[in-house]
């Protein structure tokens, strides 16, 4: 029991992951506020990123151009560019989908009035 | 020249939709003629690019001349080649029914229509080309973005389906994505191809195994898979009518075409992890969702509820017939899946007529169409025909072989899921067509107007397309046999 708990603190990293996923999760399935909703949507995606750079994260390494043209290059010494890139891109869809969604709230506030999703619905019916 | 046909496939949509925001400005009636124009151009490309497959074997196009294992690559091979005719032919059939109807329905946003329908054609042929896990999560996100947008498009409450959808949507790129990424720090690529070439050494490693699940539940979300369709019907039904055919027709199939691709082309197909074969699992799902869908289906009561029910239990039965893990099988699963969307989008077609020329929602209602419209009937009963799937039609052949696929693989459940499945549809196609031929008096608000001819072209040419592959059947199967099977299968 004491050796599982001391393996999971031994990353700290994917306990951090963890936690922000589950509590982005349990927003959007608790909260009735749809832009709060939108706000653990966000975590959630924010989380998967986060896990993506800290996987890739290295000690003692430098940025990806190389330092000399003679000498054989030694991957050790650069840190890996493409789950920056991978992380870049992520982002870059995660940002357009909180657009579309705000928009369609913004929407939905137009015509119901209201951003609680009971109302909504109640007005639905 | 071959060579360049996929990216040619895929920038022709995308330059069109980003082009025509700045095009259509000021001329917004030239929308129309230019993307379908766009469209029509893809099917004879598409068609190109499966006649230059079959002569010279599949392309593998490296973008920019990055070689594969560091680039981004594509993958045009025979499934992803015929899974574009289909596409290209189906997106252009709903923009010709959607002339009429889009400008009653969408209120107004034609403009924007044209745009994320370019949009999501171009993002669902990047989805059946990529040849690379990360290029696939960026497709799936670029057509489920456009998808989201279709639904809301019109506003009202349309508006709230699409917001659970995208609730959900996202929900299940990030799950991808977070499986996606599982993989990579296991392998060290992301190339499909160099992927199915490092796994077999790790398919004990913890990671693989959660990335596999986090990528299947990421991905069933996607193709509305049983335990995760809840955003499907809503947003399919609450749609508006000029949309819901083509997403219904193509989003889901294709998404159930990228897990083909990881199950198969990285996975390989005999794969067991931890004593549990990964194909049997998806199978038992599948059987669950034949079964769930119809019965979800048999108790609806609006119409375009019924038919998106239909659909997410067809998901299921694709989902059988190519987790059987022989080779009938999975060639019935492909021809049924090119069945389906054909069938999907004549069944959409149908209910955007009944309800933008007759007003029509509800399976009741129905009788007040009846007969006074009897080629609207005879459209019915060919679809109904494929749906329960009795010859002549393609949804016949498309179970039989997803049937003889489980029997070679002694899964009777499977061959009882399917079965207990066509009765259901059977069930829920009497119900329809009982409401049909109720004599009803005709309602003062049932509109009866003479159908416009592009409602009328896009319903012949999809009913007749479902005898059709019905008739071709053999020679299909035969060619998927032969050009479109996995490699390690």
């Amino acid at each position: 029991m004491v050796d599982a708990v001391l393996v999971l603190f031994q990353r700290p990293n994917f306990l951090t992951f963890v936690i922000i996923f589950l509590w982005g999760f349990y927003i959007m399935l608790t909260r009735y506020n749809l832009v709060k909703k939108l706000v653990g949507m966000y975590l959630v995606q924010t989380s998967v990123i986060f896990f993506l750079v800290s996987i890739s994260a290295k000690k003692g390494a430098t940025v990806p151009v190389l330092l000399t043209t003679t000498d054989p290059v030694q991957a050790a010494d650069y840190v890996n560019p493409l789950p920056h890139v991978l992380t870049l891109t992520a982002i870059v869809v995660g940002v357009a989908t909180l657009g579309v969604a705000l928009a369609l709230c913004a929407a939905i506030y137009r015509k119901y009035g209201s951003l609680d999703e009971e109302e909504i619905l109640r007005k639905l019916q | 020249m071959n060579y360049h046909l996929p990216a040619l496939l895929f920038l022709l949509p995308l330059f069109a939709a980003i082009a025509m925001p700045v095009v259509c400005l000021k001329h917004r009636e030239w929308s129309r003629p230019i993307s379908l124009a766009v469209l029509s151009a893809m099917v004879v490309v598409s068609v190109l690019n499966l006649n230059s497959v079959i002569q010279y074997g599949e392309v593998r196009y490296a973008f920019s001349g990055w070689a594969p294992p560091l680039g981004i690559e594509w993958v045009a091979d025979g499934l992803a080649s015929v899974v574009l005719v289909a596409l290209s032919l189906l997106g252009l059939l709903s923009l010709i029914f959607a002339g009429p109807t889009a400008p009653k329905d969408l209120g107004g946003r034609v403009v924007h229509f044209y745009v994320l329908i370019l949009l999501l054609v171009a993002a669902l042929t990047g989805i059946a080309f990529a040849g690379d896990l990360f290029n696939l999560f960026v497709f799936l996100e670029v057509a489920a973005i456009a998808s989201y947008g279709l639904v809301g498009v019109a506003g009202g409450p349309a508006l709230f389906a699409a917001f659970r959808y995208l609730l959900l949507g996202t929900l299940g790129a990030s799950l991808y994505l977070l499986g996606v990424s599982y993989f990579y720090a296991a392998s060290g690529t992301l190339n499909m191809a160099d992927m199915a070439e490092q796994l077999p050494h790790l398919l004990t490693s913890k990671a693989v195994v959660g990335g596999l699940l986090f990528m299947f539940i990421g991905l069933g979300i996607k193709m509305a898979l049983v335990p995760f369709h809840v955003w499907l019907p809503d947003a399919y039904t609450h749609a508006p009518e000029s949309v819901s055919p083509i997403l219904a027709a193509l989003v889901t199939k294709v998404a159930l075409l990228g897990w083909i691709r990881i199950i198969y082309w990285v996975l390989g197909a005999q794969v067991i992890i931890h004593d549990i074969p990964v194909l049997l699992l998806m199978g038992v799902l599948g059987t669950l969702a034949a079964v769930i869908g119809a019965v979800l289906a048999l108790m609806a009561r609006r119409i375009k509820m019924m038919f998106a029910y239909g659909g997410i239990s067809h998901i299921g039965i694709i989902l059988i017939g190519v987790t059987q893990g022989n080779k009938t099988g999975f060639a019935g699963g492909v021809f049924y899946l090119l069945n389906d969307a054909v069938m999907q989008a004549a069944l959409f077609f149908l209910a955007g007529v009944a309800i933008c020329q007759y007003g029509v929602r509800t399976v009741e209602d129905l009788g007040h169409i009846g007969k006074q419209v009897p080629w609207l009937t005879v459209a019915l009963i060919v679809i109904a025909l494929g749906m329960i799937g009795l010859p002549p039609t393609g949804g016949f052949f498309g179970k039989w072989y997803i049937i003889l696929g489980a029997l070679e693989a002694q899964n009777y459940v499977a061959v009882a899921a399917v079965l207990l499945s066509t009765l259901l549809t059977l069930a829920y196609f009497v119900k329809v067509f009982e409401a049909m031929f109720r004599q009803r008096p005709p309602r003062s608000d049932v509109l009866q107007s003479e159908l416009p001819f592009s409602c009328k072209l896009s319903l012949g040419v999809t009913t007749a397309s479902i005898v059709l592959l019905g008739l071709f059947s053999d020679p299909i199967v035969q060619w998927l046999l032969t050009q479109a099977l996995p490699p390690t299968l």
